[in-house]
């Protein structure tokens, strides 16, 4: 993994991989060639809690950019997340249907949710944060947070 | 007996014994013919046995987890021995209760297997040769349903078991494959995974639990049984089964390619058949489904004054869907009108956590939107923010509502969790009454209790859901 950004406030620090573009809801998007590799931000996944189930679009599934790619459950609530990318579902996890927790334990790595054919990689990126603008958002939502607390 | 008799009935399980009593209430002089004990596979080798045993290991878990709730037992561990004999003591029980009830309705029980040798003529012959024909007004077929075998090479080894045989054993296998993820195949897995056996599960559709429950839930509860340690195999085919060292190998197929599970017993759990083949039904031309007796909304054949009910009809094989009929057709057979309304028949299944559902599940209400039916909105609510579930130490699972979008009719409902099979009576009601979101969030649920997480599903159907917070 590339250079990682840090955030830190109170007793959390939130890491951003420099190597990845991001939704800004939180979804990574990672360019392996034709395909793009997709998860949760670790600021997502720990403002979400413990991950108890994952339903991500099953494989051969075409998904254009913000439609609704995966669901994730935790303790605390539901997310729904945006495809960061158009294309064709071409592969998922299969630890999503057997240890979906290993998203808040590695939500860059083994915690990734599926590989995207993408139909216009370029074009999407365009409307995804860079990893500084992320940086930035997440700096921005976790000052929120923290004024709720 | 040649006697002339009202209604002759092929059958004393659920369906054919409900069918007697309700025949009989209605003033019908009734024969039911039974070539075992009464109650069927349901009392007998079903629904009863299993459920006892169901009882005992959930027991075992609550026991082994009851340091967490404060109390203290150094060793929980089964009892095979007395475990069968109170399995077997709630069977005889329920068997002679069913016998006094017929008994006192003056039903006449004629034991042996039965035939229909003439449109109103049942011969039925007994295990010592002995023969009767009944003469019937009207004659109902229920004979119930038998365990399939399917395709597979090494069925007949020793150590691989169906469910009836299955449910009385003298030693827990160190580990157990099962063949069938669906309702029989899952129950039995969770008892024999509490009784201490390694177990493997193979299904040959996509999910578990095919076109019983919601798929999302049969997800969740895949990954709730991976979890705990089974090893579940989703869209493989099983290919042989043979011996192997530590007792019995079985070789499947799936999108991977070919893979091996080996283990001491091997339980092959795929469905059940309408037991049709000897009732003489081809040779007056009784019209079939296959191997399931055709019938119309009113449960009658093709020939004048012969119906049929429960799983020889095919469609949902539950005992409480034939015991339904049962009702029905002994109304139409003394003269009433009555077609059957499957909309509200729930569907159970007692694995750990407890699954239940009635009506639509939501792929079903998204093909019917495709033909221009209203759509739907689904509302769910997790176990885990209902007091009652915490205090249980039951938090898994959740339930789901499948809502008419505008009216808030409720379509279906779906739970996973606690005493889920407890839980869908009111989802049943709602779906037979044509109840509304609405309806359920306004009748008033005491706290703190199970049912709450209904009351709070409901809610969801105006984003109005108080103990649970969304983010979308």
């Amino acid at each position: 993994m590339s250079e990682i950004l840090e955030f830190t406030i109170d007793k959390f620090t939130f890491k951003v991989p420099t190597d990845r573009y991001y939704h800004r809801e939180g979804v990574w998007a990672l360019a392996e060639g034709d395909r793009v590799r997709i998860g949760l931000s670790d600021f997502l996944q720990q403002s979400s809690g413990d991950v108890a189930f994952a339903e991500v679009e099953s494989e051969g599934s075409d998904l254009a950019f913000g439609d609704e790619m995966a669901t994730i459950e935790t303790m605390k609530t539901d997310i729904v997340l945006p495809a960061p990318v158009g294309g064709t579902v071409v592969e998922v996890n299969p630890a999503m249907e057997s240890e979906p927790e290993v998203i808040n334990r590695d939500p860059y790595g083994e915690g990734w949710l599926a590989v995207i054919e993408a139909e216009d990689w370029e074009s999407d990126r365009d409307r995804l944060l860079d990893p500084q603008a992320y940086l930035a958002r997440v700096r921005e939502l976790a000052e929120e947070e923290m004024k709720k607390l | 007996m040649n006697d002339l008799c009202d209604v002759a009935i092929l059958g004393a399980g659920p369906g054919g014994y409900v069918a007697a009593l309700r025949a009989a209430q209605l003033g019908a002089n009734v024969a039911l013919v039974e070539k075992e004990r009464v109650g069927g596979t349901c009392l007998n080798v079903g629904c009863i046995p299993t459920k006892a045993l169901t009882t005992s290991a959930e027991l075992l878990v609550k026991a082994r987890q009851a340091d967490g709730l404060g109390v203290s037992i150094p060793e929980a561990a089964p009892n095979l021995p007395s475990l069968m004999a109170h399995k077997q003591g709630v069977v005889d029980n329920l068997v002679s209760g069913v016998e006094q009830l017929l008994r006192k309705r003056q039903i006449t029980l004629v034991e042996g297997e039965g035939r229909l040798v003439r449109p109103d003529t049942v011969r039925v012959t007994s295990a010592t040769g002995n023969v009767v024909e009944i003469l019937a007004r009207h004659v109902i077929l229920a004979p119930g349903s038998v365990t399939a075998r399917p395709p597979i090479p090494g069925l007949d080894l020793s150590g691989v078991m169906t469910s009836t045989e299955a449910l009385d054993i003298a030693k827990v296998p160190e580990q157990l494959v099962v063949v069938g993820g669906g309702v029989i195949g899952l129950e039995f897995a969770c008892i024999y995974e509490a009784l201490g056996s390694q177990v493997t599960v193979l299904e040959m559709m996509p999910t578990l639990l095919p076109g019983v429950t919601d798929d999302s839930l049969a997800k969740r509860l895949a990954l709730i049984l991976r979890r705990r340690g089974m090893v579940i195999h989703t869209g493989v085919t099983v290919e042989v089964i043979e011996p192997a060292k530590s007792g019995l190998r079985v070789i499947f197929a799936g999108a991977k390619g070919k893979d091996a599970v080996e283990g001491e017993r091997v339980l092959v759990a795929v469905g059940r058949w309408p037991n049709t083949d000897d009732l003489g039904l081809a040779e007056f031309g009784v019209k079939m489904n296959g191997r399931a007796i055709a019938v119309d909304e009113h449960l009658g054949t093709n020939l004048p004054n012969v119906w049929a009910i429960g799983d020889a009809v095919g469609g949902m094989m539950l005992a409480h869907k034939a015991m339904v009929d049962g009702r029905v057709v002994a109304e139409n057979v003394m003269g009433g009108k009555r077609a059957v309304d499957y909309r509200s028949v729930p569907s159970v299944v007692f694995t750990r956590p407890e699954i239940a559902s009635v009506g639509l599940t939501e792929a079903e209400a998204r093909a019917r939107g495709a033909d221009g039916l209203p759509q739907f909105k689904v509302t769910k609510f997790p176990f885990s923010a209902n007091p009652r579930s915490q205090i249980l130490g039951e938090t898994e699972g959740q339930i789901r509502l499948v809502c008419e979008v505008g009216s808030g009719r409720v379509l279906g409902v779906h739970v996973m969790g606690p005493h889920a099979t407890d839980l869908i009576a009111e989802g049943a009601l709602a779906v037979q009454v044509g109840a509304t979101a609405d309806d359920l969030a306004w009748t008033t649920h005491a706290h703190p209790t199970l049912p709450e997480a209904m009351l709070e599903a409901a809610l969801g159907f105006r984003d109005a859901t108080i103990h649970f917070h969304s983010k979308r």
